[in-house]
């Protein structure tokens, strides 16, 4: 494997799982907040539901988005199969439950009395959803790096959707897929090695970054 | 004093709050600016309640609060406008994660003041509470007294128009709980605060308050009913009573005359059990016999004394002394209080101004 092809995997890979993980997480934690701040019918439902979703096999979604996506298909129209766009749009849906559940969870074991002592201190309603997510901020970053991982590593999704195309859709997960096909195991364990690594420097920048801006606190 | 801050007219709030029977509800009560009033009563008689209503961090089921003459809960964005001027204090505090200094300055940020001012203002309200050198600690690891200072700083630098505190000095050792207290009259004197306050000690409301609005019950204890009793004073110059019934002369130092209510402190009076051999009955003023027509059990035991036809009075007794006492449901008991232990109010004790 050329180092080109191989920068070019890492790249496929970080574009299109951090994008997936950016806007789930922009629709994921809202949500969890409202969950988390309101009780009403149907919510346990909608707990279940996401707590089910969460289980899904990528290659289920995979599937649903290509019978969405390919010619035939209600979605067919638009010619995102085979794309890194169709990509990401599977990958968000992989992780939206995943850090909808771990920020609702983590939303719930904030203080009751954070969002009240905001408002009495003269926050606006939406002012003390920001205080509540701000006091939840490190177990809401562990939600969104959980999704990350979980998107940056799978691979039925990205085989998929994106076809595992050289120099396009070629992530590491399909690369790794592809070497091993080829019993190429030493490149299998060696692109492995380079996507836990890159994992375990991307946690590892945004912890420190989140650290450095509370003081420690 | 200034004009009415508050005004409630047949407000009422429950748990669930759309539905009855209400846990708080009250006919009338003004509040005027610039007073302070306390608020007095035994766990679960709807202190907090009525200061959550008060901050706007609660809504009334049923009836009308109005805020410098205008129902902010009328409006869109009316609470929210209403909360910038009433802070409350709660009972445990919560400090945001961060530094103390963060937290002081919390409010001051949401109001967009310049930022030298903020700090002037934080480092200002730090040193009332004692804890100017302590700004960039973080908030982790403070006792539950450094907590209550905090929040008490964090309250204080808005120096909003209404302050709202539940048991402001209960996690406060002795000493600094008179410190605080000084510190809050100082609040209302410095910029004219409006302070409401709850508290189980009654020597603390009468040392800070202007009224005193005593709750049973989430009802407010009318006129001749437990442990409040009101009546025409009269004076022989050195010893003041009242005779709320025949014969009930209740009597308290000084030389007061006119239309009194008074309020007794349950802490204050002691239990006897009639006709207890070998014990000497207590004797002087504010002796009197009674049957205990209920008693419950919360932090102290609490009895509640039948006189004669409708006069209460709720003691609060420790459980053991009780026992030791041989005190009982239905038991005839001998009750007795200080002259200086009641606590003189105007005619409307709940009504500030």
């Amino acid at each position: 494997m050329i180092a080109r092809e191989l920068a070019l995997a890492v790249w496929v890979s970080l574009k299109t799982s951090g994008l997936a993980a950016v806007i789930a997480s922009a629709l994921a934690v809202p949500a969890a907040l409202f969950l988390a701040g309101h009780e009403f019918r149907g919510k346990k439902l909608i707990l279940a539901v996401n707590q089910t979703w969460m289980a899904a096999p990528t290659v289920v979604i995979g599937l649903l988005f290509y019978s969405l996506l390919s010619r035939n298909g209600p979605l067919g129209g638009l010619g995102l199969l085979y794309t890194q766009a169709a990509m990401t749009v599977g990958q968000i849906f992989l992780i939206l439950p995943l850090i909808t559940g771990f920020s609702y969870t983590a939303l719930r074991q904030v203080d009751r009395r954070a969002r009240l002592t905001a408002l009495t201190l003269g926050a606006t309603g939406r002012q003390a959803g920001w205080i509540v997510l701000r006091e939840a901020r490190f177990p809401l970053l562990v939600a969104v790096l959980a999704g990350f991982a979980r998107a940056v590593s799978e691979v039925g999704i990205a085989m998929m959707l994106g076809g595992n195309i050289r120099y396009a859709t070629r992530n590491i997960t399909t690369s790794i897929a592809l070497e091993t096909a080829k019993g190429e195991f030493r490149n299998g364990v060696v692109l492995g090695v380079l996507l836990l690594v890159i994992t375990l420097g991307i946690n590892y920048l945004v912890q420190a970054g989140l650290r450095g801006r509370d003081g420690g606190a | 004093m200034g004009g009415l801050v508050y005004r409630l007219e047949r407000v009422a709030y429950g748990y669930p709050p759309a539905k009855g029977p209400f846990s708080l509800e009250l006919e009338a009560l003004t509040i005027a600016e610039g007073g302070v009033l306390a608020l007095v009563g035994p766990n679960g008689a709807g202190k907090t309640t009525l200061l959550m209503l008060l901050a706007f961090l609660l809504r009334p089921a049923r009836g009308r609060l109005d805020f410098l003459g205008r129902d902010p809960w009328a409006a869109t964005d009316g609470a929210a406008e209403a909360r910038r001027g009433a802070v409350l204090l709660t009972h445990h505090p919560y400090l945001f994660k961060g530094t103390i200094a963060d937290n002081v300055a919390f409010g001051l940020r949401l109001r967009k003041l310049p930022e030298a001012e903020i700090r002037a203002r934080a480092a200002a309200a730090l040193s009332l509470v004692e804890l100017d050198s302590l700004g960039g600690r973080s908030v982790s690891g403070l006792s539950a007294g450094q907590v209550q200072r905090v929040a008490i700083a964090r309250a204080l630098a808005i120096r909003p128009r209404v302050l709202l505190l539940d048991e402001p000095t209960a996690n406060l050792d002795a000493a600094l709980g008179l410190r605080m207290e000084a510190v809050l009259r100082e609040a209302g004197r410095d910029w004219g605060a409006t302070v409401v306050f709850s508290t189980h000690n009654f020597s603390q409301a009468s040392r800070l308050a202007d009224s005193i609005l005593y709750l049973s019950e989430g009802r407010r204890v009318e006129f001749s009913h437990e442990n409040c009793f009101s009546g025409t004073a009269a004076s022989d110059g050195r010893t003041s009573w009242i005779e709320p019934a025949p014969g009930l002369r209740i009597e308290f130092p000084g030389e007061t005359r006119g239309h009194v209510t008074c309020i007794i402190d349950p802490s204050a009076i002691r239990l006897v059990a009639a006709g207890e051999k070998g014990g000497t009955p207590p004797s002087g003023p504010n002796v009197f016999r009674g049957r205990v027509s209920r008693m419950e059990t919360t932090d102290a035991a609490t009895a509640l004394v039948r006189i004669s036809g409708d006069l209460v009075f709720r003691a609060t007794v420790p459980v053991g002394e009780l026992e030791a006492g041989g005190i009982s449901l239905s038991r005839e008991v001998l009750l007795t209080f200080e002259p200086r232990s009641v606590k003189v109010v105007g005619e409307r004790p709940a009504e500030v101004g």
